[in-house]
């Protein structure tokens, strides 16, 4: 079905000025943002990067979404290699960007939906049943006719999410996904995340917060600087366990984690 | 192949709802832009008052060269320039990495956005020269070269749109698409005959001016439009043609190694 493989992937960014800013200052050198990462997901199934701010979780997520191409590896989805065969992964995956206001401000919560949905390719007659799901598993329904632009950050964040499930995708991108939502909102879409899961979707949800990895996933890679530090199963491993692990692991103040746990 | 002709339809109409909604819910700039044109008909019929109606370059009044040369001209790089502001736009409000994770290819949604854009315009073209032609002034449009006129709008869309890709593509590559477009647009008005004939150019700026292909855009639709003669409207339009050929696919495969290389760079976002 959707499963993911990431083999061996790396990539780097260079800083090194655009065409045309000969005299700019700009930090030269590159950041390695992954390192020969590898680690596989199965369909049915929720999985966790874990990591601190810069470890590259994003950048995990764009690769597998091909707005990122690796620049050694293999992003293998289904069996297909996004670099000679990106329609496939525009196709099978759904992916909830981080920028909040990635929507067109004129346009009510329906009307940007509907636009991103032709794009999608969901048939036009199944467009308002669809809209309508999707608005009522993010709680967004009652401000399905509102100009975006009156939307807060969260209202923003959940329909982020109502545009990813539009397609019914295979695999479901998830970066930093509450980041923005109260706690009973963060819950509620914990829940909305394991009834996709047993659909047999894949779901790779990217998060600093500790709290949420271990309510949603059923596995987590944790990443740090770049790298993979540990894979865990959890449902084998226990929560207060795996706390002091990743504290050990990511070098992260306890203080300062303990209160991304508790956002 | 019908089915999929259709999704291509679905998604002009989405892409068209999507632009027509957000312009009417700019309405100031609507009537802005529309008092703007008024103003910009008026000035051409004064100043082709001013001028008097001796001066008749290539054969025609000047008040008629001005409005098919400066209402053309308008729409070609109005046309152009909606890829740019179009891909920074997507760029700026972070639209653009949504769009290119969904199922439809990156050149079919730019070529899309294009078509909508471009229909906007025509609507603007028409309003343009039907108001400049029946309020301003008694020329007549010749009907007898309208199948060549047709070819000649037809083929400056084809080269304008090529341009466009261009522009998003340096946009994609360089970030400073409106700088260079700028630049473009400032030679083009100068170099191609907006405002009067390249002829009065000297003789390195003429050979420059033959080879924007604007110059060559407003010679066939003035010639087609105006002169009532089939003279000079073939060469044109091959001319046209050949530019057609040539800009298209360089233009498609230049936007699809930038796309690339932003996907390589991780810079499909920046601006």
């Amino acid at each position: 079905m959707g499963g993911i493989i990431f083999e061996s992937v790396s990539k780097r960014f260079r800083h090194r000025p655009v065409l045309f800013n000969w005299i700019g200052k700009e930090r030269a050198g590159e950041t390695r943002a992954l390192d020969n990462v590898s680690f596989s997901a199965a369909s049915g199934r929720v999985m966790v990067l874990l990591g601190p701010n810069g470890s590259g979780k994003t950048t995990t997520l764009k690769l597998i979404s091909t707005l990122l191409l690796p620049d050694s590896g293999r992003v293998l989805l289904a069996g297909s290699d996004t670099r000679t065969d990106s329609s496939r992964a525009r196709r099978d995956v759904g992916f909830a960007v981080a920028n909040e206001r990635s929507f067109f401000p004129r346009l009510s919560a329906r009307e940007n939906l509907d636009f991103f949905a032709a794009l999608e390719d969901v048939p036009r007659d199944q467009r308002p049943k669809r809209i309508r799901w999707a608005l009522g598993m993010v709680g967004l329904h009652p401000d399905s006719d509102t100009l975006v632009m009156k939307f807060s950050s969260g209202m923003y964040q959940r329909l982020g999410i109502a545009r990813a499930l539009l397609k019914d995708p295979k695999i479901l991108l998830l970066d930093e996904p509450t980041r923005s939502l109260d706690p009973a909102s963060a819950m509620q879409f914990w829940k909305l995340v394991r009834g996709l899961a047993q659909q047999d979707s894949t779901v790779l949800l990217a998060t600093h917060n500790f709290s949420e990895a271990v309510s949603v996933g059923d596995s987590v890679v944790i990443l740090r600087e770049g790298k993979v530090a540990a894979r865990k199963d959890l449902h084998y491993e226990s929560a207060e366990h795996l706390r002091s692990f990743y504290f050990q692991v990511t070098g992260e103040p306890e203080e300062k984690m303990f209160l991304a746990a508790g956002a | 192949m019908s089915n999929r002709l259709f999704r291509l339809c679905d998604k002009l109409l989405a892409i068209a709802h999507k632009d027509f909604l957000t312009g009417l819910r700019y309405r100031s700039a609507f009537f802005m832009t529309g008092l703007g044109v008024v103003a910009e008909l008026a000035a051409f019929y004064f100043l082709s008052r001013a001028i008097g109606p001796a001066f008749r370059p290539q054969g025609m009044g000047y008040f008629p060269f001005l409005l098919v040369g400066a209402g053309f001209y308008a729409f070609l790089m109005m046309g152009i320039n909606s890829f740019l502001t179009s891909m920074q736009e997507s760029q700026q409000s972070g639209t653009l990495e949504v769009l290119m994770t969904s199922r439809t290819s990156p050149a079919i949604l730019i070529l899309l956005s294009a078509a909508s854009a471009f229909s906007r315009n025509a609507l603007r073209l028409l309003l343009y020269l039907a108001a400049g032609l029946m309020v301003l002034s008694s020329v007549h449009l010749r009907y007898e070269n309208l199948l060549a006129a047709a070819l000649a709008f037809i083929l400056s869309i084809v080269i304008a749109v090529a341009i466009g890709i261009i522009a998003a593509a340096i946009q994609l590559g360089t970030h400073k698409g409106s700088a260079v477009m700028w630049l473009f647009g400032s030679v083009a008005w100068l170099m191609s005959g907006t405002m009067f004939p390249v002829t009065v150019l000297p003789r390195p700026l003429l050979w420059i001016a033959k080879l924007i292909p604007i110059t060559h855009c407003l010679d066939a639709l003035r010639f087609s439009l105006l002169s009532g003669t089939l003279q000079g409207v073939g060469r044109e339009i091959a001319i046209l043609a050949a530019f057609s050929v040539v800009l298209l696919p360089a233009g498609l495969l230049i936007f699809s190694y930038m796309l690339k290389r932003a996907r390589l760079e991780g810079t499909l976002s920046f601006y």
